[in-house]
């Protein structure tokens, strides 16, 4: 009796999850189905090239491209010598540094920028005017994140030791940072450096707002003449999203399984508080 | 366990001699003797290292949020006013936040409920190991999606002249977006669901990955059934996780701005979209409203994180 209930139930999570696949995957068809094909013709990338050879689309991908490598450049800059000063000589400010790092956790981005706007657009006007003021932005968005990934990633090895035994073999703080502690980041640099791509790429409310022309402007811009195109360039940024974070995701359930061998509760990783703002 | 004792061991020996080691790296570049003997005995010596961090978060998080607050509280002559905190009292304002909050409390609890049971079902399937990668890897995908991209894909699915709805209309002759427009609140809330379920069910799996299957053998041994087993143990465990993942569903809508922009053309009635209009200027430039909005968006989200890091506490402590 046992095993013919454990049997029906597995039957109702299989028809629970197929259900769920299907609803999510339902939108998608149908966007590229709308995007990809006009009445009567089937197949073709028409609208799509029509909608992006007029305007700046190029520009404007080059341009979010940018921002996301600045945005990756920029969080690591400032984390990782922060990081690395809190674990080796200022532990006892460890919990400060990172309940700074999630505030922006509470802080919407449409409020954000009307601070921003607020704060620098009568002191700095120069400022807000640039494009490339939206990185300091993007990397306080991403900070939540980018932290936790990187301070995983120094628990992650025995940091102190390491930083001592270099010392002791005579490197120099630069070199010890670039040959013994960023190949140890590795894996931790790889996700936060995802996470910022996947963050800047879709970001929409800072540039829209400070009135700056990036993808996802660009994208609302084409909307309005070009659904079809619209819809086909939204499939395409979802995939892209797809790739980047199944290889974030892939390798965040790799080192889960590792952990459960010896813990029956799973571990908390840095997965589940990530979301990107919408 | 001894690996990790001996690597224990290895850091605090290390910790004693890493000062003075990197006293000596310091050494060369450092200010003169005395003067270094003064600056090592100030209690503040270890946040040297820190000041760029907490200058960066200083200048382009905390300034911003003070803005907020300061503006909201000073009218456009820099006199102190109450006037704007109280306009969001008034009708209009008002019934922004209330939709807002109804928005982000019926896709919390909608989401959270559908949410638990995907997050139930991929964590006790075993047989087809295949569906439940897919659905654990569209999960994490899901949760993610949201913005600009989701609000055309549903655009193109069933709105006015969406694929799913010109194919019902062909099908049956009934128009879906008579009953069901893509820019009112239940239209919102569908496009919000795509993004809140999986977020939901990547939130609570870890906690529902940790209840022991000797739980329900003891308790079913003890006579209780599957409805008391699921009542007096598993809700009384996994409340707080479930609570907290609503509450973070909560702030998420609540906070959101371009996947609704996107979705309504800018006409839904949302408190991130007005605070939008001040910023671009489409109302009659009145900052310290729109900062006294953006300041209530912060007090609501702010309450709500708490309350969830409360609560999350509570999960991590019965987990261990």
């Amino acid at each position: 009796m046992s095993r013919a209930s454990t049997g029906s139930r597995s039957i109702v999570q299989i028809l629970v999850l197929a259900t769920a696949g299907v609803l999510f995957a339902l939108p998608l068809i149908a966007a590229a189905s709308f995007g990809f094909t006009l009445p009567e013709q089937g197949f073709t990338l028409q609208p799509l090239l029509e909608a992006v050879a007029d305007s700046g689309f190029a520009a404007q991908v080059l341009q979010s491209l940018i921002l996301a490598l600045l945005t990756t450049v920029a969080s690591f800059a400032l984390l990782i010598p922060t990081l690395v000063w809190l674990h080796l000589r200022a532990p006892r400010w460890l919990p400060l540094a990172e309940a700074l790092s999630v505030i922006p956790f509470v802080v919407p981005a449409v409020a954000l920028v009307n601070g921003a706007n607020l704060a620098f657009r009568l002191t700095v006007p120069g400022f807000i005017t640039s494009v490339y003021s939206l990185v300091p932005f993007y990397v306080i968005l991403t900070m939540p994140l980018v932290y936790r990934a990187l301070d995983a990633g120094m628990r992650s090895f025995p940091l102190r030791t390491l930083y001592t035994a270099a010392t002791s073999l005579g490197s120099g703080p630069v070199r010890t940072l670039f040959s013994i502690i960023l190949p140890n980041l590795r894996a931790a640099l790889v996700t936060a450096a995802l996470l910022c791509f996947t963050l800047v790429l879709g970001e929409y409310v800072l540039a829209t707002l400070l009135l700056h022309s990036t993808f996802p402007v660009f994208l609302v811009q084409i909307g309005q003449d070009h659904p079809r195109a619209a819809a086909a360039l939204s499939v395409i940024t979802i995939l892209c999203t797809w790739l980047l974070l199944s290889a974030f995701s892939g390798r965040g359930l790799a080192r889960r399984r590792r952990a459960a061998a010896h813990t029956p509760a799973t571990q908390p990783s840095v997965l589940p508080d990530v979301r990107t703002p919408v | 366990m001894s690996p990790a004792s001996n690597l224990l061991l290895l850091e605090s020996a290390a910790g004693d001699v890493a000062p003075t080691t990197s006293q000596a790296g310091r050494a060369q570049a450092g200010p003169p003797a005395e003067a270094r003997s003064v600056i090592s005995r100030l209690p503040g010596r270890d946040l040297i290292g820190l000041i760029p961090y907490f200058a960066f978060i200083a200048v382009f998080l905390l300034l911003p949020i003070l803005a907020n607050v300061w503006t909201s509280v000073h009218d456009n002559t820099g006199g102190w006013t109450l006037d704007s905190l109280k306009k969001i009292g008034t009708e209009q304002y008002l019934s922004a936040f209330l939709n807002t909050m109804a928005l982000s409390a019926v896709t919390a609890l909608l989401g959270g409920a559908l949410g638990l049971l995907v997050a139930w079902a991929l964590a006790t399937l075993e047989r087809p190991r295949w569906l439940k990668s897919v659905m654990l890897s569209f999960s994490v995908v899901a949760s993610q999606l949201g913005g600009i991209p989701l609000a055309f894909a549903f655009i193109a699915a069933i709105g006015s002249q969406g694929m799913i709805t010109i194919a019902v209309s062909d099908a049956t002759g009934w128009d879906l977006t008579d009953a069901f427009a893509l820019s009112s609140f239940w239209g919102l809330v569908v496009v919000y669901l795509y993004f809140q379920v999986p977020l939901m069910a990547i939130l609570v799996l870890p906690a529902i990955m940790g209840i022991r299957r000797e739980w329900s053998e003891s308790a079913r041994s003890l006579g209780a059934g599957r409805l008391r087993y699921l009542v007096q143990i598993m809700l009384p465990i996994l409340s707080p996780a479930i609570g907290g993942a609503i509450l973070l569903l909560f702030a998420n809508s609540f906070s959101a701005f371009a996947t609704a922009y996107a979705v309504s053309g800018g006409g839904a009635n949302l408190i991130p979209i007005l605070i939008g209009f001040f910023i671009s200027g489409n109302v009659l430039s009145d900052q310290s409203l729109g900062a006294a909005l953006a300041t209530g968006m912060m007090v609501v989200i702010t309450l709500a994180m708490l309350l969830r890091h409360l609560l999350v506490r509570r999960t991590t402590r019965w987990l261990k």
